[in-house]
């Protein structure tokens, strides 16, 4: 439907996650299988200056993707948020959650 | 000026008012006992705002100013409460009932056409009032009435604070199917705002399972949030109506204790986090939250204070509406067990009543009385001259009697439950001020009985709840050492057994401390010192004159009016009372009742020259002695064998002395008093009769096993038996305390015969 494949790209550290721009409940299925290869397979960052759609149920992905990393023992880093997924997450109460998870926020 | 009309109207018309003002400020009470079980129900709030209302409505009619000034804050206070901008604290709830109070003493006033102003209860009114504006949010300015200057705000406490926070707490779990039916929780979060601010938002992120474990189009979101807003609870509720059906929703009115929150965190047992989330949230300190868990915690050991609807909500995921629908019955059920409280009962019946003053009844009753002793008198009459026509008409007019009879004692017949709901309140202060936890249970309070008695029960019955209270019954960390729930449980209840009513009052505390209760009769001499009689015995001595086992005489019980008052009372009514006690386990205390005290349906039965009467209910049937009787002893006691079973048998003639020989062939009625039967031995059997009863004279009040007299149609007096005393003179072995004669002379008879009484029994 959408154009919502997830833009991983190999880097040396591991490679990053780039949110596609419709993060909602029309994309989290097919995100959710893409998104767990890319973690099982040592992701850590991720970039979501792209987003300009969002709505719970692609927020909700991102908490379990981020727990996922948590479990592991590598955090999730967010590399960049674009304005509708920082107001999407401060909606929902997680503007806390999304500053603690910032590059270069204490983890 | 007003008219000298409408003068005189109202002073026919105020006793009326005050009357239904009682009953409404009765209704308004029981309403605010009922809402701590339930302090959503929309109904109970509505039912409580118009009762307020018509007080307030018809104090202004009547131009009682004072009722209507005060009642005015009162209501304004449960509109605000109806409209859900208020929740309904215990405090609050403490506050209303004070209030009522006041009502009720202001209408008790100007039903006495006392005009003067007590200072004392106006300065307490005018604290109430700031209070009540306090809890209500309405600035003093504002009520319409000058706010007493004397009062400091201060003095509204938790209410005055809880009413300057009026930020709502939304609590919402949403369900697994929320995203596939198209639901946003993040637009209805933003619409929320629409509604004004949410200051505090906090998302259970914990509660989102990790990638691998995740349904990424079941929603697994939960909030919570505060909100401040102008809007009513209705429209916070339905912006979550498309969601409603899945969704855990709560909604906190502002002001909200700890404990409710306490209240929340329990009803959502599968949210572990809830409590983190709330502190998180900013909804409330850990200390509080703390402290009021433990308290939940107390008291959910004991099992009942969670209300039902949030355990059904959150175990069972059974709809909400299903629930409040379940709850609406649930608590309409209560009401009627509680007997119909006024509104209710209104509008079952639509409102149809007539007002009668009790001694025009009474005055009817009389007549009715003795209409039945004539007719009885006419059937003799006719039956003696053998007409055919004539006595089939009597017949019909006896029959037509009777049932007149029927129909005004049932215009007398007033359900229990209305004297057992007044138990709440005492149940709920009393226990409060001993520091005990019991939950109150009223079973059976449609059970109808003359009101009379059941104005002339009510004494006994405080009495007895009270008694349980403060003896019966142990305080919370008494019963936890003992293994028991902390709650202790007081159960009321009556019902219909056999043509009597049985009131019992069971409690599950520590029962009846018969070693106390002992060494308490040996320090007054009750009982020899060192003898100690059987546990039932022991039990029995609560109700002897004077006595009070209470260590510390408490404001409660042990005033002085003791156990055997209320025994005395409870006979004065034909009644008995019956205890039962197991150490460690509680007591039932069970009082029988006749169902009226004017007319009962008798058998008739003639000993020698002397007619007596058995209460018909009581009468199992009559069996004819077969050979000679078993042993007698002294009380003219045998015993036969009636199908198996031993009967014992009282013999009338020997009992009470009476003359004349036993005849070939003599009768058995078999009675059942309670539980037990016995038999008595008669001469003659003479069939039903219409019972009026008289009560008898002072100096027959002695008279072991009879309950007053009755005049027959031949104007001869036949005296009617107490059955259950009867019984026990038929059963009470042959003890030296038992009185050897219970009925040395029987009135106007034994003093001439005594002596030729030839009966071995004597003898022996």
């Amino acid at each position: 439907m959408h154009d919502a494949g997830p833009q991983a790209s190999a880097t040396p550290e591991g490679s990053v996650l780039s949110l596609p721009a419709e993060l909602t409940i029309y994309t989290v299925g097919e995100l959710h299988p893409a998104w767990l290869a890319w973690a099982g397979a040592g992701g850590q960052r991720v970039d979501g200056s792209a987003v300009d759609q969002v709505d719970a149920a692609g927020l909700q992905l991102l908490l379990a993707l981020a727990r996922s990393l948590q479990a592991r023992g590598t955090p999730l880093r967010l590399a960049g948020a674009s304005r509708v997924l920082e107001e999407g997450c401060a909606a929902l109460g997680l503007a806390g959650w999304l500053a603690q998870h910032h590059e270069g926020a204490p983890a | 000026m007003k008219p000298d009309a409408d003068q005189s109207f109202i002073a026919e018309a105020l006793p009326a008012f005050i009357s239904e003002a009682e009953e409404q400020l009765g209704a308004l009470e029981q309403l605010l006992l009922q809402l701590e079980d339930a302090p959503e129900d929309r109904e109970l709030l509505d039912a409580l705002f118009r009762c307020a209302h018509t007080v307030k409505g018809s104090a202004g009619i009547f131009g009682l100013d004072a009722v209507a000034a005060f009642t005015h804050h009162v209501e304004s206070l449960l509109d605000r409460l109806r409209e859900g901008q208020v929740r309904l604290t215990p405090a609050l709830s403490t506050l209303l009932l004070r209030c009522n109070d006041q009502i009720r003493a202001l209408v008790g006033q100007a039903g006495r056409g006392d005009t003067a102003d007590d200072p004392g209860a106006e300065a307490e009114r005018a604290a109430l009032v700031v209070q009540l504006q306090a809890a209500g949010g309405t600035a003093p300015a504002a009520a319409g009435a000058p706010a007493p200057p004397t009062a400091a705000p201060s003095a509204a406490g938790p209410a005055a604070a809880a009413a300057g926070d009026r930020a709502w707490h939304v609590s919402v779990a949403f369900g697994s199917e929320t995203f596939r039916n198209g639901m946003d929780p993040l637009a209805l979060l933003n619409y929320l705002r629409g509604l004004g601010q949410i200051p505090q938002l906090a998302c259970d992120i914990e509660a989102v399972p990790a990638l691998e474990a995740l349904d990424p189009e079941a929603c697994h979101l939960a909030f919570e949030l505060a909100l401040l807003t102008e809007a009513g609870r209705d429209e916070i509720e339905g912006a979550f109506s498309f969601v409603r059906e899945d969704c855990q929703l709560h909604v906190l009115a502002p002001g909200a204790t700890p404990d409710d929150y306490a209240r929340l965190i329990e009803s959502m047992p599968d949210n572990p986090r809830l409590g983190d989330i709330l502190v998180a949230s900013g909804a409330i300190t850990r200390g509080q939250l703390q402290h009021a868990l433990r308290a939940q915690g107390d008291a959910a050991a004991s099992g009942t204070p969670q209300p039902l609807g949030e355990i059904l909500q959150a175990t069972a995921g059974v709809a909400p509406q299903i629930v409040a629908a379940a709850l609406n019955k649930h608590s309409r059920g209560r009401e009627a067990a509680a007997g119909p409280t006024a509104p209710a009962a209104a509008e079952e019946t639509g409102g149809r009543f007539i007002r009668v003053q009790a001694d025009r009844l009474d005055a009817v009753i009389n007549l009715l009385g003795e209409l039945v002793i004539a007719g009885a008198g006419a059937n003799l009459l006719a039956r003696q001259t053998r007409q055919g026509a004539l006595i089939e008409a009597n017949g019909q007019i006896v029959r037509l009697i009777e049932e007149i009879r029927n129909g005004t004692l049932q215009l007398r017949m007033v359900p229990i439950g209305e004297t057992f709901s007044r138990f709440r309140r005492v149940v709920r202060d009393t226990a409060a001020e001993l520091g005990k936890d019991v939950a109150l249970e009223l079973v059976g309070g449609d059970t109808e009985l003359d009101k009379s008695m059941v104005e002339r029960i009510a004494d006994p019955l405080m009495h007895l709840v009270r008694n349980a209270l403060d003896h019966g019954l142990e305080t919370p960390a008494q019963r936890s050492e003992a293994g028991k729930p902390a709650q202790g449980r007081l159960v009321l209840s009556a019902c219909h057994e056999s043509g009597s009513v049985l009131i019992a009052i069971e409690d599950d505390g520590r029962g009846i401390q018969r070693d106390k209760v002992l060494a308490r009769a040996w320090e007054r001499g009750l009982v020899e010192p060192g003898v100690r009689p059987a546990d039932e015995d022991i039990d029995r001595l609560i109700f002897a004159p004077g006595f009070s086992t209470a260590e510390k005489v408490t404001n409660l019980s042990g005033r002085g009016v003791g156990m055997d008052v209320v025994k005395r009372n409870i006979e004065a009514l034909r009644g008995t009372v019956t205890l039962r006690s197991v150490p460690g386990a509680g007591s039932r205390i069970e009082i029988r009742l006749p169902l009226t005290l004017a007319i009962i349906d008798g058998f008739l039965v003639g000993v020698g020259g002397s007619r007596f009467i058995f209460p018909l209910d009581a009468v199992v049937e009559v069996i004819e002695p077969r050979g000679a009787l078993a042993t007698t002893d002294a009380h003219g006691r045998r015993t036969v064998e009636l199908r198996g079973q031993v009967l014992p048998v009282v013999a009338l003639r020997a009992l009470y002395g009476l003359g004349g020989d036993e005849p070939a062939r003599p009768s058995i009625v078999v009675l059942r008093a309670g539980t037990r039967r016995f038999g008595v031995l008669v001469d003659q059997l003479l069939g039903q009769h219409q019972t009026v009863i008289k009560p008898l004279g002072r100096m027959f009040r002695s008279l072991r096993g009879m309950a007053g007299s009755s005049i027959l149609g031949n104007g001869e007096v036949a005296l009617i038996f107490d059955v259950p005393a009867l019984g026990q003179l038929a059963e009470a072995p042959p003890a030296p305390h038992t009185p050897a004669h219970p009925v040395p002379h029987h009135p106007g008879r034994g003093a001439a015969v005594p002596a030729t009484v030839p009966h071995e029994g004597q003898a022996s």
